[in-house]
């Protein structure tokens, strides 16, 4: 009985976290779509709704109701499989990120995480590099060559950027000394950790941009050169849990990671501590603004070539990632 | 049933399932596609034994920095032959695969028989965590063998370079 209701619990709790940041997402597609009209000097979406409120939802029921083509010579399971193999790890880091410390209402205490685990960010960093294989399977499975082509871009990009990842996540690690994220926003309670580590959250920004495909980074899908990249072939809800998983779940889900990393989590801003705002809202307004921050990257700068991409994760992220640990040994010899 | 036996069983009945599905997949890429659930199903075995540090790496190692590059290559190789099956292979095959089936069973039964024989025992185990345990054995009275293997990765990887590079070729058409 015990088993059934810890399995019963946490399915209801993994179920909200799920359909929270599905609503979250889908007004984060609203979000990005006026934020870019306003980027590019026009309105954006203007007439479902005052304002162009409702357009989430308009959009929601039209790529839902869509006819779901399938072309004849894809390969039909790795096919339909692949979108959820972008989309399901996505979601899945969710189970590790914290969004506060545990507090109670009327008396029941509640965690605002699904797991504290000890090695919660090296899952994080797990899950999402495994979605690198929805990418390569659906260009794989699209038997095309634009898909193909895309697939195998992201592929180069994502494993650069990947080592590049892991050694600059060193950083905060090696001075919170835990991979518990709850553990590591604790240990910025005197001090965030982009006072010393401010290498590493350089290259966290260009890894997180080039792992969520956004613009300077969008070789996989260059719609000018690819066509539309490995989604050419997908039509439908198939199509739209590609950009859904990529653009605003894992987007949305790395920047509330960089911010645990490098800004104190749901501390307060400095000097603002006596402000009557709850810990919750505090993360939220970091994530928003880390947010607002890629997508202001992502619509004003253009695209890189392959090369370049490449070129700059093994020539420069990489010796900045390790420069970092460096820097961070080093201060931990010095200030303890 | 405790929720370690059920995770035990569902965990390995599926590696065992994709285990079987590597072998007999005749498409290469479903192969590679089984070997993935299979590396993942282990990562929850360690999960359910509470060794949690190697199943992240597990993980993050096997099942996407390795194997993908099998996908990188198996996905760019055209019509994989998968069909073409030599019998004057299995002369060297069979043998070598049993001697290193006897190495693995050696090697974990050894394991089964000496374990719990460290420095830590279960209890400092919970109370410092996986990571802290590994890190300190691991620097403390393992450090010369893992100096000796990161430097035989680092030969390994010049190597790899060495053979990979292309001479220099002058490009005749662009030329003209």
């Amino acid at each position: 009985m015990d088993l059934l209701g810890t399995a019963i619990f946490l399915a209801i709790k993994s179920l909200i976290f799920i359909m929270g940041m599905f609503l979250g997402a889908a007004y984060l597609t609203l979000l990005e779509r006026k934020f870019a009209g306003h980027v590019q000097q026009r309105p954006g979406p203007l007439h479902v709704g005052p304002h162009g409120f409702l357009q989430p939802i308009a959009d929601a029921l039209k790529v839902l109701t869509k006819e779901d083509l399938v072309p004849d010579n894809v390969d039909k399971v790795l096919f339909y499989l692949a979108s959820l193999m972008a989309f399901v790890p996505a979601i899945m880091i969710l189970a590790v990120v914290p969004f506060g410390e545990p507090f109670t209402i009327f008396g029941i205490e509640i965690q605002p995480y699904i797991s504290d685990l000890n090695v919660g960010l090296l899952l994080a960093l797990a899950f999402g590099s495994i979605s690198i294989y929805g990418v390569i399977f659906a260009g794989w499975a699209s038997n095309s060559k634009y898909p193909m082509i895309g697939g195998l871009r992201k592929a180069a990009v994502l494993i650069g950027y990947e080592v590049a990842l892991g050694f600059a996540l060193a950083g905060p690690i090696m001075m919170a000394g835990s991979f518990s994220l709850r553990e590591i926003v604790e240990a910025q309670q005197g001090m965030w950790f982009i006072i010393p580590n401010i290498l590493a959250f350089v290259v966290v920004v260009f890894c997180v941009l080039a792992e969520t495909g956004r613009t300077p980074f969008d070789v996989q899908e260059a719609e000018a050169e690819l066509v539309g990249g490995y989604v050419t072939e997908y039509t439908g809800m198939k199509f739209g849990l590609f950009p859904l998983a990529e653009w605003y779940i894992a987007t949305f889900v790395l920047s509330a990671i960089t911010v645990i990393l490098f800004f104190g989590g749901w501390q307060p801003l400095p000097l603002l501590g006596w402000l009557p705002i709850p810990e919750f809202l505090w993360f939220f307004i970091k994530v928003f603004l880390l947010f607002m921050f890629f997508l202001w990257v992502h619509w004003t700068l253009p695209r890189y070539r392959v090369d370049q991409i490449t070129e700059m994760a093994w020539k420069v992220m990489l010796p900045l990632a390790l420069a970092n640990i460096l820097i961070v040994a080093v201060w931990i010899i010095i200030f303890g | 049933m405790e929720l370690n036996a059920t995770g035990f069983w569902v965990f390995s009945s599926l590696a065992v399932l994709s285990a079987i599905g590597v072998v007999f997949f005749r498409n290469i890429i479903y192969a590679v596609l089984s070997l993935i659930s299979t590396l993942i199903m282990v990562s929850g075995l360690f999960f359910t034994m509470g060794a949690e540090l190697i199943g992240a790496l597990q993980i993050l190692i096997y099942a996407v920095a390795i194997v993908v590059f099998y996908v990188l290559v198996i996905s760019t190789v055209p019509e994989f032959k998968g069909q073409a099956f030599e019998t004057k292979y299995m002369l060297i095959s069979v043998p070598v695969g049993f001697l290193i089936f006897l190495e693995l069973a050696f090697v974990s039964l050894y394991g089964a028989w000496s374990s719990n024989t460290g420095i830590f025992t279960q209890e400092l185990i919970q109370q410092v965590g996986n990571t802290k345990a590994v890190a300190t054995l691991l620097f403390t009275k393992y450090l010369f063998p893992f100096e000796v293997a990161s430097l035989i990765l680092l030969v390994a990887m010049i190597g790899a370079i060495v053979i990979g590079r292309k001479d220099h070729v002058i490009d005749e058409e662009a030329e003209k």
